[in-house]
């Protein structure tokens, strides 16, 4: 028990409309990165999964990518122990109660968008929190109003797009509905200043500004990979140098996953008709075979942890 | 006239409650581990009482809410309510070359702090969160900040710019502030004090050595030179910093280790120092019993950090052509009598006599040298909550008539 509690000058310091406590909902790779940052900006983060069994996976993973960081000495271990007593999991929706801000990151690698699923998701947050707490989704080809539809306060709904790699990645796509109210979108915008992000506003349309850019790219690379013009490294290093990109639209690839690449192609293929979106063979070919970049260790490349080594398909060249 | 004194660190808020002008220290207290485990409050009041009180502090707001708290409590308190505060002094580390000495807060002075927090990514933003916190419990209450690098403001210009191009210090402000000026102006001048000399007479030479370290050489009442730059990683290797390092050593592991400039920024200033050496702490009590014990690394560590104090007092004596007044404070420089002696080994040709009874004794004003000696050495425990008390009380003062 508590000894300072009896001096407490009843909570008037406490921020009026700041987001202290966060909740996320499907706690994946993505889930679990946002995770770090906010209890690395000092939030407190409950985060809902299935099963016991995979809340304690997320506490390991999100342990071992902190690991990753102090190697690179990105934190110290004090401050490792900091942020994962910040970070609490549980498998029940009452437990999100306290959250000032809701995020559902259910998985982007099945197939579809999981409308109805995350319709549901929606609606049993606004059952347990309060009338304050914003509902958001990490959506990239879907769009906040289909989702929004299901709660009594559309207004409190807003899409947040983090895009890969997220912890490099300083904007987020902040996607405003129908319905978002303007004191929902200056709330996240200041949540993402808090977490040392900035906001873009994006009208909503599905593939946002990143996603729509992204995957046209990428297939194009895959055109020039099928062709025999340069080989995977190759074309990921011209495009590097050329444009300044972090990474390669092949390297990219392999960190968000095959499976999602191609998701969000079919997606985007689906809404907009238009060729340019439509899944190269490849990507098809290589998920299939579960080439699916880093997380099975193949995709494009071959991996040794996460550092690539070699690429799988060699460039068809005319001797 | 009742003032509180905050000095806001990253995970720690020491503070004290003056009246002013007597300087009569009411209570005074430590926050310490704020959002770690294990959180209390240690306060102490000037009738004796002690007191450690335990419980959860999840940042520094609540820290400041709780520590008001016990000021007013029945139990530990010394004040009836919170209208008896008059002021509220803040350490502020950074000031840039905007402040060249204390300033009331005002929504401007903030906007300067905001934007000077890169420049000490370490302390300005306790420093601010502090500031944000007293402007909301007590909005009526007038703040003031007192600036570390204020002092140092003195430099010269060919002391204080850098060896690159003009042009970024005409475009960003890059060059030296230094730091800890609260402390060199307090220890310096009661130094003369305790002499009873002409401060605008002497050269001093002061060395703060704490887990933040510096040295600062001082002319004529003025802050000549000082080891900290443009931030408090330059200079003296402390417990967690590198102090002075080949910049092109930095590239070399920002490339080898491919850092970002993020996280180069927390090897420098988290990782390195007495404890990316030692490996064992950046505590200096810790090292040395690891020493004693043997370890190699503990050893070189402790012979790096008084080897690296000893060069900075060489070189501060020959550009102020000579020095009468050698001065020791902080934590180390106060209490760690082995460290102190290995800085002050082989200094006689600078005109250095020691007192031998004298070098075990820690913790209190005392004169190291012998009367004969050419050079007075002295450990003055620094007062920088005083020095901070009295340049609120003298601006609110002013303020307020």
């Amino acid at each position: 028990m508590s000894e300072l509690v009896q001096f407490s000058l009843g909570g008037r310091l406490k921020p009026k409309g700041n987001i202290q406590t966060i909740g996320i909902i499907g706690c994946g790779t993505v889930g679990q990165v946002i995770a770090r940052i906010a209890a690395q900006y000092g939030m407190d983060v409950v985060f809902l999964d299935l099963t016991e069994e995979r809340l304690k996976e997320i506490y390991t993973d999100i342990e071992s990518q902190l690991d990753e960081v102090i190697a690179q000495w990105g934190i110290t271990s004090s401050e490792k122990k900091l942020i994962m007593s910040r970070i609490k999991g549980t498998t029940t929706y009452p437990d999100l109660k306290n959250c000032d801000l809701v995020i559902e990151t259910i998985s982007s690698r099945q197939k579809g968008t999981l409308l109805n699923l995350r319709k549901e998701l929606f609606k049993k947050v606004e059952e347990v929190v309060s009338s304050e707490t914003i509902i958001s989704s990490d959506l990239s080809t879907l769009i906040i109003s289909d989702l929004a539809v299901v709660l009594k306060h559309p207004e409190r709904a807003i899409g947040l797009h983090f895009i890969e790699p997220i912890d490099k990645t300083n904007i987020v796509e902040v996607v405003k509905g129908r319905k978002t109210s303007d004191e929902t979108y200056e709330k996240i915008s200041r949540f993402l200043r808090m977490i040392n992000r900035k906001a873009i506003l994006i009208n909503e349309s599905p593939g946002n500004v990143s996603t729509r850019i992204l995957i046209p790219l990428i297939n194009e690379a895959c055109e020039i990979l099928m062709e025999g013009v340069a080989s995977i490294s190759d074309i990921d290093e011209t495009m590097k140098e050329t444009t300044g990109y972090i990474y390669g639209p092949f390297e990219i690839a392999d960190k968000m996953g095959l499976d999602k690449i191609l998701k969000y192609m079919d997606n985007l293929y689906q809404e907009y008709g238009d060729r340019k979106y439509k899944a190269s063979p490849i990507i098809k070919r290589l998920v299939r075979a579960n080439y699916l970049g880093i997380q099975t260790k193949k995709g494009f490349y071959n991996y040794e942890g996460s550092k690539p080594v070699g690429n799988t398909i060699s460039c068809a060249i005319i001797n | 006239m009742k003032i509180i004194v905050l000095n806001c660190g990253s995970s720690s808020i020491k503070y004290e409650l003056l009246n002013m002008p007597s300087k009569e220290v009411l209570a005074k207290g430590l926050v310490e581990k704020i959002g770690l485990r294990g959180s209390a409050i240690k306060h102490s009041r000037n009738d004796g009482l002690e007191k450690k009180i335990t419980g959860e502090i999840l940042d520094h707001q609540q820290g400041i809410e709780y520590l008001l708290g016990i000021l007013i409590s029945k139990e530990y308190g010394s004040l009836k309510n919170m209208e008896e505060i008059s002021a509220v002094g803040h350490r502020v580390v950074h000031g840039a070359e905007e402040f060249s000495g204390s300033v009331l807060i005002t929504k401007e002075v903030i906007g300067a702090l905001e934007r000077s927090s890169e420049l000490a990514p370490l302390h300005n933003p306790p420093n601010l969160k502090g500031i944000y916190a007293m402007q909301q419990l007590l909005p009526n209450v007038p703040q003031v900040g007192v600036f570390d690098t204020a002092f140092h403001q003195t430099m010269p210009p060919h002391v204080f710019l850098y060896g690159i191009p003009y042009v970024l210090y005409e475009k960003y402000k890059i060059r030296r502030y230094g730091f800890h000026g609260t402390s060199h102006n307090y220890v310096s001048h009661r130094a003369c004090e305790m002499l009873n000399v002409d401060y605008d007479k002497q050269k001093i030479i002061s060395c703060h050595l704490g887990n933040g370290a510096s040295v600062a050489a001082i002319k004529e009442g003025k802050s000549y030179d000082t080891s900290m730059g443009m931030t408090p990683t330059e200079g003296l290797i402390m417990g967690t910093r590198t102090g002075d390092l080949d910049p092109g050593a930095l590239l070399f592991i920002a490339e080898k280790e491919r850092t970002s400039i993020s996280y180069t920024r927390t090897l420098l200033n988290k990782f390195s120092g007495m404890i990316g050496i030692s490996g064992i702490s950046s505590d200096m009590r810790n090292i040395e019993e690891a020493a004693e014990k043997g370890n190699k690394r503990a050893k070189i560590a402790l012979e790096m950090f008084a080897y690296r104090v000893k060069k900075y007092i060489g070189a501060y004596a020959a550009a102020l052509g000579g020095v009468d007044i050698l001065i020791f404070t902080g934590g180390i420089g106060e209490n760690d009598t082995e460290t102190r002696k290995k800085i002050l080994d082989n200094m006689q040709f600078l005109g250095i006599e020691l007192d031998e009874e004298m070098l075990d004794k820690r913790g209190q004003e005392m004169i190291l040298s012998t009367e004969n000696s050419k050079v007075k050495v002295l450990v003055v425990p620094t007062e920088e909550e005083l020095m901070i008390a009295s340049d609120t009380y003298e601006l609110v003062k002013w303020h307020l008539s």
